[in-house]
């Protein structure tokens, strides 16, 4: 990804109010972490797991603050448990900023990671968990926001899976 | 130790805490004996102290207590590294560890009743303010003390495995309901507006 590219997405992520970031990076999107992490209108916070980094920023949204995970979407599977109780049953939004490792947009796309790719979407239907695929920068600020915007009006997660562009 | 009896005291002690559990019979003897707003009813198994530190560290001036339990803990001991480093000063984790899957009605042992040693991993992990609790009168210092202090508690509290749940009529206020009546107390008492709740 563009240097470029990655400020305009925290850009994007503190225009939609994101101000309270958990994460575990991954390869696609990682610059984005030094960034968050010297803005000081945003928190930043390393968790072990992505289980984990879910729960901590549900709490952090009931707590006052407009979340969002970052996580690779092997992420996806491990967080799904977190997901479907904190953030489906109890009902909490959080705007997922997802690494779209091994999908068909995904320009590193290599056998290491086409089933990963290959079963994210299926998962995140099966848990009736909205989301897009984010391919290139076009209206990428207003993409976030409709997102963000989603999330809390249907109180749950949703996802932004990351590819195209953002994976060179 | 009885677990009912430490959760008595807690109670006797809430004021302005924010106080999350997690799915075990704790759950419900904690819903029996506090109607706090501060409450959170979380009612999964694995999830409480991750909740509990997101809501430490969006409102740092607030003491939040986690009341977990030993199979749930284990289920989530990716908590203590994360605890370990963050060290937010306003967290309490009391583990209530009774050394069985209660729940499950068979009782068979967890790895607490083997080898396995909750405060032990917790220190290792970093968090330095961690202990064992197994007298009501050590509780009553300790654990009580804790909710003083401005620093982070671990404390792995071995219980007698108590049946006492089952006898205690399980809570009726949905999930929603509980997570909205925690916020909009929270907009109370932080005089602040929750972000998501947004307008109808």
């Amino acid at each position: 990804m563009k240097d470029e590219l990655a400020k305009r997405l925290v850009q994007g992520l503190k225009n939609a109010g994101i101000d309270f970031v958990t994460y575990l990076p991954e390869t696609r999107l990682s610059q984005i972490v030094p960034l968050i992490r010297d803005d000081p209108e945003m928190t930043l916070i390393a968790a072990s797991n992505e289980q984990e980094a879910v729960t901590i920023a549900a709490g952090a949204t009931l707590g006052g603050k407009q979340a969002a995970v970052y996580m690779e979407n092997t992420g996806i599977y491990v967080s799904s448990y977190s997901l479907l109780t904190v953030g489906k049953q109890l009902g909490v939004p959080l705007l997922l900023i997802v690494g779209y490792l091994g999908g068909v947009p995904d320009q590193r796309n290599s056998f290491l990671y086409a089933i990963i790719g290959k079963h994210t979407i299926p998962v995140l239907q099966g848990m009736e968990i909205g989301h897009q695929i984010i391919e290139d920068g076009a209206n990428l600020e207003g993409r976030i926001k409709d997102a963000v915007r989603a999330a809390n009006a249907l109180r749950a997660p949703y996802a932004l899976l990351f590819a195209g562009e953002f994976s060179v | 130790m009885i677990r009912y009896e430490c959760l008595e005291l807690l109670a006797s002690k809430m004021n302005n805490q924010l106080l999350v559990t997690s799915q075990s019979g704790q759950r419900i003897e904690w819903s029996h004996l506090s109607r706090h707003e501060g409450n959170l009813l979380v009612g999964m198994m694995g999830c409480a102290i991750g909740v509990a530190t997101g809501l430490a560290l969006a409102l740092p001036h607030r003491k939040v207590i986690a009341l977990d339990s030993d199979g749930s803990v284990l289920l989530s001991l990716f908590n203590l590294p994360t605890l370990g480093n963050l060290q937010p000063n306003n967290l309490v984790v009391y583990v209530f560890d009774n050394g069985v899957y209660s729940g499950s009605r068979i009782s068979y042992p967890t790895a607490t009743s083997g080898n396995t040693d909750l405060e032990a991993m917790a220190r290792a992990a970093g968090i330095k303010n961690s202990h064992t609790i197994r007298e009501f009168e050590d509780f009553k210092v300790k654990g009580v003390e804790a909710l003083t202090r401005n620093e982070l508690g671990f404390f792995v509290c071995k219980v007698e495995e108590s049946l006492m749940h089952r006898e205690i009529p399980r809570p009726n206020t949905d999930l929603a309901e509980n997570k909205y009546t925690f916020v909009r107390y929270l907009e109370r008492t932080e005089e602040t507006t929750i972000p998501f709740i947004g307008r109808g």
